[in-house]
């Protein structure tokens, strides 16, 4: 971990946004949102809501830029699909989200990569200086059912990185 | 072209969809339109819940429409309940769904559709050449997600509204504040229209049944009667009499069908051919500037009919928001008593039907959930038929290309219950 003062945020500190996302009826899909309630219960009473905003997005499609704007730091916590194993972790930086717009690669209208980079694009000032996904896979999406055992044991680990983001702390990986 | 056509995901559309296109000798031989949707796991979810949490989980089950699962859910449950709502819900609800409308249809207008008619492969590249254009449609889109929030609690899935009413009245000011941006929108939406009749479409017309929720007072949106291009009139209880719903191997989805055993049209452009009339007189006036008249029968200019409904949206907000002067309770006191209720309203894509049935406890028994694209399926399948034979001449990429901008016209909402994120890790 380094040094908070050496992270520009903490000399400079401006609104921190938090963003859970997920379709909160769907298994697994919900980790987002769950790890972001989880660091409200946690850590939440620590800071002032004046710099650091929640917000629980569900399926924000295209509005996740309106919950960036105004922000200098985001954190953004979804359920993720890769190969890994269901509950692992992943710390991602924006360039390392695919922008799947390519031909008919896209399952959706608007993902959170797709979107981001729209906001790049279009409105660079409005969008935070930094940013950066935790990502936690899923293993099923069941509708109505409650996450799976392994991805809630990783919910505690998703908002202690939250919580050390918060902080201004340098996050592994 | 000389091969199949595989679309395995869908792009720009709501949801999860694949297509395919078979040939044989070089003649299209099979068509498969492959569904994954959501609303029919939603009914069983739904078995056994307290009547009272019906709007906010059927809300989710689309994060584009959420007030047309919640405005038809209601009114169905409102029906099952047998509790009359006040002018004032009625009013409120309607300024809640013209948020809907004016978010929804911004979003398929210019990110989804516009960039198959400008030539463009996506809103991202569209946004590189014409930025300004796609920042007056996220700025259109963030009026209609603020009218959401002020009145729903939330810009993405609205937690107010209740059976029998809303919990409590959003604030005067909180309305009344919006109304500066809403003027700018509704000028926005003239412009867009006037900018969506210079856009060329391709040249494809179908005999087409039309349906759509009809009044005598004013243009259809959050409840009426169910009206056909035929003639037909259907009351909401007499739905599934009169729409039939059918397994179709390959999709997940159910494909609609008259009860003549037609497929049939629903969505802004039905809307327009059947309501013309009743149009706020601006939409009007904006529709006959740009030489729009019932009966459009192009699939494409359903572009043109959601500019149209922007217009009258975003008017009609305008009033509704001067108007809202909020007194006495914002929700009826319900008793609970077992009942059958059906509920009719018009998503931006079409007609959601839904129907209940509560117990003595208030429990949910039975949920039928009946949305605009599953009723589009069947039509959307026939006129890829009608399309395809002029379309599989051409190269391989741009046959593609086309089938996929007819199905985009529709502006399907295929499923918005999941929304992962591929991701691409890089180590080293």
């Amino acid at each position: 971990m380094t040094n908070p003062n050496d992270d520009a945020r903490a000399t400079n500190p401006g609104i921190i946004t938090i963003i859970g996302i997920g379709q909160s009826l769907r298994g697994d899909d919900a980790a987002g949102l769950e790890s972001v309630r989880l660091w409200q219960e946690t850590y939440q009473s620590k800071h002032s809501s004046s710099t650091v905003k929640v917000e629980l997005a569900e399926l924000p499609g295209i509005s996740l830029l309106n919950l960036l704007e105004g922000s200098q730091a985001a954190i953004l916590v979804d359920a993720v699909h890769s190969s890994a194993r269901p509950g692992t972790i992943h710390i991602l930086a924006e360039n390392q989200l695919e922008a799947f717009t390519q031909g008919s690669g896209s399952a959706h209208g608007w993902g959170v990569a797709e979107t981001l980079s729209l906001g790049r694009q279009l409105k660079p000032s409005a969008m935070p200086d930094q940013l950066v996904l935790i990502g936690i896979e899923a293993g099923q999406l069941q509708l109505g059912n409650d996450l799976s055992p392994e991805v809630r044991a990783a919910l505690p680990e998703a908002a202690k990185l939250v919580e050390l983001y918060v902080l201004g702390e340098k996050l592994p990986g | 072209m000389n091969q199949d056509i595989q679309i395995p995901a869908l792009a720009r559309v709501e949801g999860e969809g694949a297509l395919t296109v078979r040939l044989k000798d070089g003649v299209v031989n099979e068509i498969i339109l492959n569904i994954y949707e959501p609303p029919r796991f939603f009914e069983g979810f739904l078995h056994g819940r307290y009547f009272q949490d019906v709007p906010d989980i059927t809300a989710r089950i689309c994060g584009i429409c959420p007030v047309a699962y919640q405005m038809s859910s209601v009114q169905a449950l409102e029906a099952a309940l047998q509790v009359t709502i006040t002018p004032e819900v009625r009013q409120l609800r309607q300024l809640l769904y013209c948020a809907e409308y004016i978010e929804s249809h911004a979003l398929h207008i210019y990110l989804l559709q516009a960039p198959d008619l400008v030539g463009y492969e996506s809103a991202i590249s569209l946004a590189a050449d014409a930025p300004d254009l796609v920042k007056k449609a996220l700025r259109l889109k963030k009026i209609g997600n603020d009218l959401l929030k002020s009145i729903g609690g939330r810009s993405v899935h609205p937690v107010n509204t209740c059976v029998g009413g809303f919990y409590r009245w959003p604030s005067v000011d909180a309305i009344h504040t919006l109304v500066p941006e809403l003027e700018w929108a509704k000028q926005v939406s003239i412009d867009t229209a006037r900018w969506a009749a210079t856009l060329s479409y391709p040249d494809f017309e179908q005999d087409y049944e039309f349906v759509a929720l009809n009044r005598i007072d004013e243009y259809a949106i959050y409840d009426g009667y169910i009206a056909s291009s035929t003639g037909k009139r259907v009351d909401p209880v007499d739905f599934e009499k009169n729409f039939l719903e059918t397994h179709v191997e390959h999709s997940n989805a159910l494909h609609s069908h008259t009860a003549e055993n037609h497929t049939y049209f629903v969505g802004p452009l039905a809307r327009f051919n059947l309501n013309y009339k009743k149009l706020r007189p601006i939409a009007r006036d904006t529709a006959k500037e740009i030489g729009l008249k019932p009966t459009v029968r192009n699939p494409y200019k359903g572009l043109l009919a959601r500019a149209i409904e922007l217009v009258h949206a975003t008017d009609l907000a305008i009033e509704l928001a001067n108007d809202y002067h909020p007194q006495g309770p914002s929700n009826k006191e319900i008793k609970v008593r077992p009942g059958e209720g059906w509920g009719v309203s018009e998503a931006p894509r079409g007609l959601l039907y839904h129907r209940y049935v509560v117990d003595e406890q208030g429990l949910v028994r039975f949920a039928r959930i009946t949305p605009p694209t599953a009723q589009n399926f069947a039509q959307m399948e026939a006129d890829l038929w009608a399309l395809a034979p002029s379309v599989v001449k051409l190269p391989q990429e741009e046959a593609s290309l086309s089938f996929e901008h007819l199905l985009r016209s529709y502006d399907p909402c295929i499923s918005c219950a999941t929304h992962f994120l591929k991701l691409k890790i890089e180590r080293e």
